[in-house]
């Protein structure tokens, strides 16, 4: 077995279930040890819980119903565009849906059409361009930026761009990446999975509970939620 | 490293105190901007990039991540951004997608450098009067009085009648000043006890300490003096069974 066979195998077998796992578990774990710490260290959080405070302010904020919006509304409503295309490709693209009925799972569900995919991905990956070009170039941004915002930022955009290629034989005459794209394409999926519950990425479950806290408190308090 | 900067008491104090909240906030910030433009520090600064308030808790996750192992010049670059770039207003929480209460964080360094004997001298010489008088103003029990008295006498001339009822139990209002008011505007509380008595409300002041509403303890993070300050205006209202405790301005 050659090295390409061997990661190929790997990339479709254990490196899966180690990716999937990492994603699921280690964000399960990130809400375990948040709730826990906080139960010790941010009392104020639990004596003061309400549920109302929570739920109006993440419904704001999900949406976009709140004052940054108004705010900032070129650069809100793109970060809304590249969520929404950020979940929704992955999940509902049938040639990831067909992934999943060939698996052990047998799982199916409905897709979006293969046209919506293609526009979602280019979408995506016009807002990941801007957002890189805005830290590379904003004055304000640079200042703010670390190297992990500019790394995690072109993990996330990889397999969309790799995804991308891989669906349109783009790059299927230049040498190794067309051979290769495939697993280039797993393999940047893995990663940015794997990678999500260790770092910023994992807002997108901790930011519930930021959301939230900060609701509590401000609720309390009289202002804006 | 200078010999002055305890790194072990540092680190520890910022450890115990650092929950699900802070080490979530210094994680997920994405520094996405968003919160640049809210901040009046930035914008009347010529939109001073670093003026922006995620890069301005930089120092508290820089000073975790060496352990608190950091010497009195970085400690004084603190003190410059925490006093002098941030009052603590939370309005760049507002606009925070995730609702990252910069400002706790902005208190919390305060409270460090307080630990380690560093906040700006006002304050210092404020949290000493409340300790041993009360008030921020060093006012004794007697010149508080005293002041009282003397306002009710002025205002009488003008409005038959008015008292300022000392320490009268059961009243529906417990009235707190600014400490400044009995040492330099004494017109202030004319005025109010004007207001009061044209109400017809019935209102007291505290004659023990509590009377202070001020709480510049809370400013520099020196939070067991903050607590003193606030249980004695509380203990006084209950000693005075009153309904509501009003504060001054």
């Amino acid at each position: 077995m050659d090295f390409y066979s061997f990661l190929y195998t790997m990339a479709h077998g254990p490196l899966l279930w180690i990716s999937f796992l990492t994603f699921i578990l280690g964000s399960l774990l990130r809400i375990i040890l948040y709730v826990n710490l906080s139960r010790k260290k941010d009392k104020i959080t639990h004596q003061h819980f309400n549920l109302k405070y929570v739920l109006m302010s993440l419904f704001r904020w999900i949406l976009p119903l709140n004052r940054t919006v108004a705010k900032n509304p070129i650069f809100t409503i793109l970060g809304y565009i590249f969520h929404i295309c950020l979940i929704v490709v992955p999940i509902w693209y049938v040639g990831h849906i067909s992934l999943w009925e060939e698996s052990r799972f047998g799982w199916t569900w409905a897709s979006i059409p293969d046209e919506w995919a293609d526009r979602m991905t280019l979408v995506f990956l016009a807002i990941a361009l801007f957002f890189l070009l805005r830290r590379i170039f904003s004055r304000d941004i640079r200042k703010i930026s670390t190297l992990s915002d500019y790394f995690l930022l072109v993990v996330t955009a990889l397999p969309f761009m790799t995804g991308y290629f891989l669906s349109h034989a783009t790059l299927d005459g230049v040498p190794f990446l067309g051979d290769y794209m495939e697993l280039i394409h797993i393999l940047s999926g893995e990663f940015m999975l794997i990678l999500i519950p260790f770092t910023k990425l994992s807002h997108f479950v901790l930011f519930l509970f930021s959301r939230g806290a900060t609701a509590i408190e401000f609720g309390r308090r009289g202002y804006t939620v | 490293m200078a010999e002055d900067v305890n790194s072990r008491e540092i680190y520890e104090f910022l450890k115990t105190r650092i929950g699900a909240r802070f080490r979530t906030w210094l994680q997920i910030c994405s520094h996405c901007g968003l919160c640049a433009n809210t901040c009046h520090y930035y914008i009347a600064n010529g939109n001073e990039p670093g003026m922006i308030p995620s890069y301005k808790v930089r120092h508290l996750l820089e000073i975790l991540k060496r352990k608190g192992r950091v010497d009195r010049k970085y400690l004084e670059t603190v003190y410059h951004t925490v006093y002098h770039e941030c009052n603590m207003c939370r309005r760049c929480t507002l606009y925070c997608p995730f609702g990252i209460d910069i400002a706790l964080m902005i208190s919390l360094l305060r409270s460090m450098l307080f630990s380690q004997g560093i906040a700006p001298e006002g304050l210092v010489k404020a949290i000493e009067n409340y300790k041993k008088f009360g008030n921020q103003m060093a006012v004794t029990e007697e010149d508080w009085v005293d002041t009282i008295e003397w306002c009710e006498e002025e205002m009488a001339e003008e409005l038959l009648g008015l008292k300022i009822p000392i320490d009268k139990k059961g009243a529906r209002i417990m009235y707190t000043v600014n400490a400044r008011e009995p040492m330099f505007y004494p017109q202030d509380i004319m005025e109010v006890a004007k207001i009061f008595h044209v109400a017809g409300e019935d209102w007291t002041v505290p004659r023990k300490e509590g009377w202070d509403d001020t709480n510049l303890a809370m400013f520099c993070g020196d939070l067991k003096t903050a607590r003193l300050i606030v249980e004695n205006t509380f203990k006084r209202a209950e000693e005075l069974e009153v309904e509501k405790i009003a504060i001054t301005e």
